[in-house]
């Protein structure tokens, strides 16, 4: 979607500036698959850092252009978990965890929906839903939660989800059907329908 | 229609990733089944509320990259072994100025710096047997002589303890014979005394006792013969009251039989006449 073939190809034989430009391209997807999983923001950019290093140090050793996308979020996956082990171990809690209120004007939630509509109150709501939603994201199992993020919102096929992965495309289905599933009876608990949100937003 | 279609199945067809038969296999299952085709309407509905959470903005930190290629010196290897060589160099130079020398002659290894110095002679076996000899013999001469005198010394010094702890238990035995001589005399005349006093003490105390004896024996007949003068007394006294009362018991009814005599007489001679 966001990258040419040849700019991997390029990136694979050394090429400085396209690697930069692979890292422009997909930064903000590597970010946001960090931030839904972890809901953190500190962690999301740590993932990603992390994620660009490794690619730029391995791109080298990638056998096909055309797989760029799963290998991406293959490192990105792995960073993921590497945190995940640390936070389980250490305990810690990210400062983004301590934000303020949204109703407070240094909320990063108000910042970021601010550039978005000029409805004050819309704005709130949204970003109210925003929370409720990442919220019940985070309630998935790490392995529904990796799949349905890569499936939702990275838009990935099931077969570039195995390879990412490394399951069997079965597997991930399964994991995604039980994930929305999940999801389904979530809403269901929080009496959010399609039609209220359509209302109230 | 016996086709079910599993869950694999089920989430494919609904993400569209599923083609051909299947896919038309999927569509008439869901024809017969509606509540399961709206079991796919919530997924349907619950991936659009969930479309919702969108992404957060973020610009890319500036990275700078930097040579993706190594060059042939600082591959690993390469590395590895100029550092060896390297090292192996400073040895050989250090040698050459220090002047080391490494000799290998008849099977002897020698290392050393400058020049190697002269071997001096050394002896051989029969010399240096005759010296080991030479000197066990010594030695030996040396522990005898050492140990004669010891046991002479130690023969002496028994001799000598022997004699004086001799006389030391003949002084003790005189001295306990003497000892027990003197405390039997002791012991006879303390026995004497002892039996002396024993015999005075004990005539002394028959005596007195014999005295009392009498005093309390004749004490006690005195009171026995008052007693039994007051009793003999009592007795007396009570015989002659009893005695006294039958006299006069007696003239009482000696009265009352005169006076009844003489009350009969009176009216006898009244109705003779």
């Amino acid at each position: 979607m966001m990258h040419a073939e040849d700019l991997v190809t390029r990136a694979r034989e050394g090429d400085a500036v396209a690697q930069g430009k692979l890292m422009q391209a997909w930064y903000k997807r590597i970010y946001n698959f960090g931030y839904k999983f972890f809901f953190d923001h500190d962690l999301a950019m740590e993932v990603a850092q992390k994620t660009f290093i490794a690619m730029h140090r391995h791109i080298a050793y990638l056998q096909e252009a055309s797989r760029f996308r799963p290998w991406l979020y293959t490192i990105a996956v792995n960073c993921c978990r590497e945190e995940l082990r640390k936070r389980k171990n250490s305990r810690a809690v990210s400062l983004h965890d301590l934000r303020p209120g949204n109703d407070e004007e240094d909320s990063r939630t108000w910042e970021v929906a601010a550039h978005r509509d000029d409805n004050p109150e819309r704005t709130l709501r949204q970003a109210e839903l925003a929370d409720i939603l990442q919220g019940c994201l985070m309630q998935l199992s790490d392995e529904q939660r990796e799949v349905v993020i890569m499936k939702e919102y990275e838009g990935m096929k099931f077969r570039e989800i195995a390879e990412a992965l490394n399951l069997s495309e079965n597997t991930v289905k399964s994991r995604m059907y039980y994930g929305l599933e999940a999801m389904k009876r979530m809403l269901e608990r929080k009496k959010i329908t399609r039609e209220t949100i359509g209302y109230e937003l | 229609m016996n086709y079910k279609p599993d869950e694999s199945t089920l989430i494919a067809y609904h993400y569209g990733e599923l083609e051909g038969e299947e896919r038309a296999k999927v569509e008439a299952w869901l024809e017969q089944h509606p509540e399961e085709r709206r079991r796919l309407d919530d997924w349907r509905d619950t991936r659009a509320v969930f479309g919702r959470l969108g992404d957060k903005e973020v610009i890319a930190p500036p990275i700078v990259v930097g040579d993706n290629h190594r060059s042939f010196w600082r591959e690993g290897y390469v590395r590895f072994s100029l550092g060896i060589a390297a090292s192996l160099l400073v040895v050989v130079v250090a040698a050459r100025l220090l002047g080391f020398t490494a000799v290998y002659r008849e099977g002897e290894l020698r290392l050393g710096f400058g020049e190697p110095a002269p071997v001096q002679a050394t002896l051989s076996e029969e010399q240096v047997a005759a010296m080991i000899q030479r000197s066990l013999q010594e030695n030996n001469q040396a522990l005898q002589a050492t140990w004669t005198e010891d046991r002479k010394h130690l023969e002496d010094n028994i001799r000598k303890n022997v004699l004086s702890n001799s006389e030391r238990i003949d002084q003790l035995v005189r001295n306990v014979s003497q000892g027990q001589q003197e405390q039997i005399r002791e012991f006879v005349s303390q026995l004497q005394a002892n039996n002396l006093k024993t015999i005075q003490d004990y005539l002394q105390l028959s005596t007195q006792g014999q005295k009392e004896y009498v005093e309390t024996l004749l004490v006690d007949f005195s009171k026995y013969l008052q007693e039994q003068r007051r009793q003999d007394l009592q007795y007396f006294q009570t015989s002659m009251s009893n005695m006294q009362q039958n006299t006069e018991q007696f003239k009482k009814e000696t009265e009352q039989i005169l006076t009844s005599l003489i009350g009969t007489g009176r009216s006898g001679s009244q109705r003779v006449y």
